[in-house]
């Protein structure tokens, strides 16, 4: 069809696409899904583990969730070596912001200039964008808590639930249906785990296959980022009733 | 100071430019984590800027390392970056204090072109520096608890800035522990 305009990222399609933008998106659809949900007092982001043999050494860190600043966290879908380039440069213009402004970088602003460094890879350098989407969660002065998804054309959108990677869309429509303008926090990680527990592939259900991290304000005021403890997480599965325990092999 | 599983940092407040005194209640002692605290004499304004870059360079360092830095290393990144700027210096004088590894307290000073000096018992900088040594080396123990290290830290500081024109206005002192951090105002001449 349009075979030969889908090759170098800087040029359209007669139709008007970017092909390598939306091949790029085509990657992030088959990567662990994340889900992101905004409540009044937080906001909950929940990822699935794509990568979870038992050779695996689990040390601390994590696989979907990354710290961006102290008021700014991120889940993210697709790519993981591109990931880790975008991440790093996001944490170096938080820094560079506080530096020159000895405050917070604002949450949309960081986003922004974020999208405006994918954007760049979709417009000269002849380079390929970057196969990641994010979901930025974080909490300033001006706005409070904020959620934002961005893509790997650069765009970018505040949301009060989203979801990318895996099943994005069907995940997407059951928090339209799920979701209320007042949600509290608890309320969010039990929709967020409930709508992941029903778009992911996999058979099972347990503490290992995810990540959940929160951002709230600590009882002294500060923006306080949390991964929860796989412990924590099982108990909470159960509580809730998605759990479902591996399959006798 | 360094103490029994401890150390002691402390400052005295005068913010001055010659003759004038601009403030009396100047931070000269910046904390960079729970273990780590830094004490910057000299140029008020390069002794911010280099306390703000030090802030970039350390959060960078947490979010990539996921751990806090290590006293020697700080210790090692400061002198560096005063190396960079090895022809047209901060004019500031560092003092670094922490505690390492197995909670051992850590203490060096260096020059504004980065030249680190280790010290096992204490270190001092400023304009009161040669005042200082004298009260710190006769009024130093080693291995004291943190209550003695406190009155002795104390001690040596308002008896220093006492008698220098260009210090005073009373100190700031932290004492570091494993468990807790203490800030003290220590009330000295006002003048």
């Amino acid at each position: 069809m349009s075979r030969r305009y889908d090759s170098r990222t800087t040029i359209f399609s007669p139709e008007g696409r970017l092909y390598q933008v939306e091949y790029a998106m085509e990657a992030i659809g088959n990567a662990g899904s994340a889900i992101g949900i905004l409540s009044k007092d937080g906001v909950v982001l929940v990822g699935e583990k794509k990568v979870t043999s038992k050779l695996l050494q689990t040390s601390t860190s994590t696989e979907k969730m990354y710290k961006i600043d102290d008021h700014v966290a991120c889940a993210v879908a697709g790519i993981m070596s591109d990931a880790n380039i975008l991440i790093n440069t996001a944490r170096v213009q938080a820094q560079r912001y506080t530096f020159s402004y000895q405050e917070p970088m604002p949450v949309e602003q960081l986003v922004q200039s974020l999208c405006d460094t994918k954007q760049g890879y979709t417009q000269f350098g002849g380079l390929r964008p970057f196969g990641v989407s994010f979901l930025f969660a974080g909490w300033d002065k001006n706005y409070g808590f904020q959620l934002y998804m961005s893509d790997p054309s650069g765009n970018y959108g505040g949301w009060k639930a989203a979801a990318v990677g895996a099943n994005n869309q069907a995940a997407q429509s059951m928090l339209k249906q799920d979701y209320k303008d007042d949600i509290s926090r608890e309320e969010a990680v039990q929709l967020a785990l409930k709508v992941l527990s029903k778009t992911m592939d996999s058979t099972s259900l347990t503490s290992e296959k995810l990540e959940l991290a929160e951002i709230f304000l600590s009882s002294s005021g500060k923006v306080k980022y949390q991964v929860c403890t796989p412990e924590d997480l099982s108990k909470m599965l159960v509580k809730y009733g998605v759990t479902q325990p591996p399959a006798e092999a | 100071m360094v103490g029994k599983n401890c150390f002691a940092i402390a400052s005295d407040r005068r913010l001055g430019v010659q003759l004038q005194t601009i403030a009396t209640d100047f931070q000269r002692i910046f904390k960079i984590h729970d273990k780590l605290f830094l004490g910057l004499s000299g140029l008020g304004s390069d002794a911010q800027t280099l306390h703000q870059r030090l802030v970039f360079r350390h959060k960078l360092y947490q979010l990539r390392e996921e751990r806090d830095m290590k006293p020697e290393t700080f210790a090692s990144l400061v002198s560096a970056m005063l190396y960079e700027k090895r022809f047209g210096p901060y004019f500031v004088q560092p003092v670094i204090a922490g505690l390492g590894e197995d909670d051992k307290p850590f203490i060096c000073t260096m020059d504004s072109i980065g030249a680190k000096e280790l010290a096992k018992d204490f270190v001092v900088a400023g304009t009161a520096s040669e005042s200082l040594y004298g009260a710190c080396e006769s009024m130093f123990k080693p291995d004291m608890d943190h209550e003695e290290l406190f009155e002795t830290i104390s001690q040596a500081l308002v008896s220093s800035i006492d008698r220098d024109c260009l210090s005073g206005w009373g100190g700031h002192v932290y004492i570091v522990t494993p468990t807790e951090v203490t800030e003290r105002i220590l009330k000295g001449r006002m003048d």
